[in-house]
């Protein structure tokens, strides 16, 4: 073989060797990654706002959050039922639906959950919006739903103890429980007209979301276990409504390949004149 | 082709081996940026660049199989790897035209402080309560009660609670934790909890309660005496 050949195929095979390294890698990696956010995408037709299970969800990517029983207040509790919740999204430019799913053994009317948003641009401290010592905190806005009623209830708070049924209600919800698992959709306009109580989404942007489950089944003298602040809860997590498709980056990127194209082009010809001459 | 490209390539090669795989490995080192990484390659291109172009041979003996590969004249077996290169060089423009270009899918980056400065006036306290065995049994009782929830039985930050919290509870037998800080900065964060943190340290997101509102100040001082203890660390002191 000719040297020439020899390095050639060195050359082929060690950059397959590296582009393989490189893809492994970079595989492995987003698979060790854990959900931080969750991803509505847009769809076309109607949301399935009324039906836990349908078939649309599945366009949606799931994303899974561990959860903790609630501790900072201090009618806290230990050990709650729910370990971990998945949560899917969708949205149609005009609605959002959110679709929670976990387990819990038994279904119990007083089975409940919650999502929890930040309103406005003030931070908001997970836990109802706490007030903060040194930085002034913002209201949440949290959606409720309880078994035994089937619906949703728009509500504020800002601070354990000041959660407030507000007098506009814009939130829907619908629970199905089958096979010891629970899925309750949570839908909405994606804003409203009242951006000092509601969470305002704007698709492509980033807002904060939280989660709460109430696991309604009654202890041995027959009382609630979790109720109230004793549930178990998540910390703050985003959410995003995707944005329409944009293509722009392919335009820039085809044009700045195109120029390099050129730039080539152009050096040889400059070289090849000059070796002529 | 001649040997003068061969050289400045793996010289190239080797700065960078050093800097990706033996830096790290230096004891108190750590890896570099890939940003930083770049620069020096880009200064050790421009000091071979410099070096070669010293004399007009040198010069020459550089540019000229540079010059030769890049029109093709007289460079054999290499046509092919020409191609290839003028080829994968505006692919590689384009790719790096869309890295900047396309809009992120990942959330906004969140640079929280683990430790921020604490108010002034719980600064240099120190502990009313004597480190007798008596006390540190008490706050180790405490510590099982009310903290262990989170921080874990074994001071690890892996209590049964602690799965579901972003961040996760602090793990005091981590050196980098309760070790590097004074106790009065422990007694700032268990009185005040994650919603006394300063901005830097998002309090909104820290579930730590506000034990000032349950715990008398002397059980929160046993309680110190005791994850120190139980985590096998000192506070740090000014001596």
């Amino acid at each position: 073989m000719k040297p020439a050949n020899q390095m050639r195929q060195w050359v082929v095979r060690g950059g397959a060797a590296v582009a393989a390294v490189l893809f492994l890698g970079g595989a492995t990696m987003s698979m060790a990654q854990e959900s931080v956010s969750v991803s509505a995408p847009m769809v076309k037709g109607a949301l399935p706002v009324d039906d836990p299970n349908a078939a649309a969800w599945n366009t949606a990517k799931p994303a899974t959050f561990p959860m903790s029983p609630q501790v900072h207040w201090p009618n806290r509790i230990q050990e709650v039922t729910v370990k971990d919740l998945t949560v899917r999204a969708l949205h149609d430019g005009t609605q959002v639906a959110i679709l929670l799913e976990y387990a819990d053994p038994t279904q119990d009317p007083d089975d409940a959950a919650a999502l929890q948003f930040m309103v406005g641009d003030k931070k908001a401290h997970f836990a109802h919006g706490q007030p903060m010592a040194q930085v002034e905190g913002g209201p949440v806005n949290i959606w409720y739903w309880k078994n035994k009623d089937d619906k949703a209830v728009d509500m504020n708070a800002q601070g354990f103890g000041t959660l407030k049924i507000q007098p506009h209600q814009d939130v829907k919800a619908k629970g199905a429980y089958a096979n010891g698992t629970w899925k309750v959709v949570f839908s909405r306009p994606l804003g409203t007209e009242h951006a000092a109580e509601d969470t305002q989404i704007v698709p492509g942007g980033f807002i904060n979301i939280s989660f709460a489950v109430w696991d309604g089944r009654k202890d041995g003298a027959g009382d609630i276990v979790e109720k109230g602040s004793q549930k178990a809860v998540s910390s703050w997590w985003y959410f995003r409504a995707e944005a329409p498709p944009d293509y722009s980056a392919y335009y820039y990127a085809a044009f700045a390949a195109a120029l390099a194209l050129g730039f080539q082009f152009v050096l040889i010809r400059k070289l090849k004149k000059g070796q002529a001459a | 082709m001649g040997g003068s490209l061969l050289k400045p390539a793996i010289l190239i090669g080797i700065v960078y081996v050093i800097l990706k795989f033996v830096v790290p490995n230096i004891p108190g080192s750590a890896p570099l940026p890939s940003s930083l990484i770049f620069l020096y390659l880009m200064l050790t291109t421009t000091g071979i660049v410099i070096f070669a172009t010293l004399s007009g041979e040198s010069k020459d003996a550089f540019w000229n199989p540079i010059q030769r590969f890049m029109t093709g004249e007289n460079i054999g077996g290499l046509q092919a790897l020409r191609y290839a290169v003028l080829i994968v060089f505006p692919l590689l423009v384009g790719w790096q035209t869309y890295g900047s270009t396309a809009t992120s899918d990942a959330p906004p980056a969140e640079n929280r402080t683990i430790h921020p400065a604490p108010p002034g006036e719980y600064t240099g306290l120190s502990n009313p309560v004597a480190k007798t065995p008596e006390n540190i049994m008490q706050g180790k009782g405490f510590y099982a009660a009310f903290c262990s929830p989170c921080h874990g039985g074994k001071f690890d930050g892996k209590g049964p609670a602690a799965r579901g919290f972003n961040p996760p509870p602090a793990n005091f037998s981590d050196p980098t934790t309760i070790a590097m800080l004074q106790e009065s900065y422990l007694f700032w964060r268990i009185k005040k909890g994650g919603v006394g943190l300063p901005i830097e340290g998002m309090p909104w997101k820290s579930a730590m309660p506000r034990w000032e509102v349950e715990l008398p100040d002397e059980w929160i001082w046993k309680i110190i005496l005791g994850e120190y203890d139980g985590a096998h660390q000192s506070p740090r002191t000014w001596e």
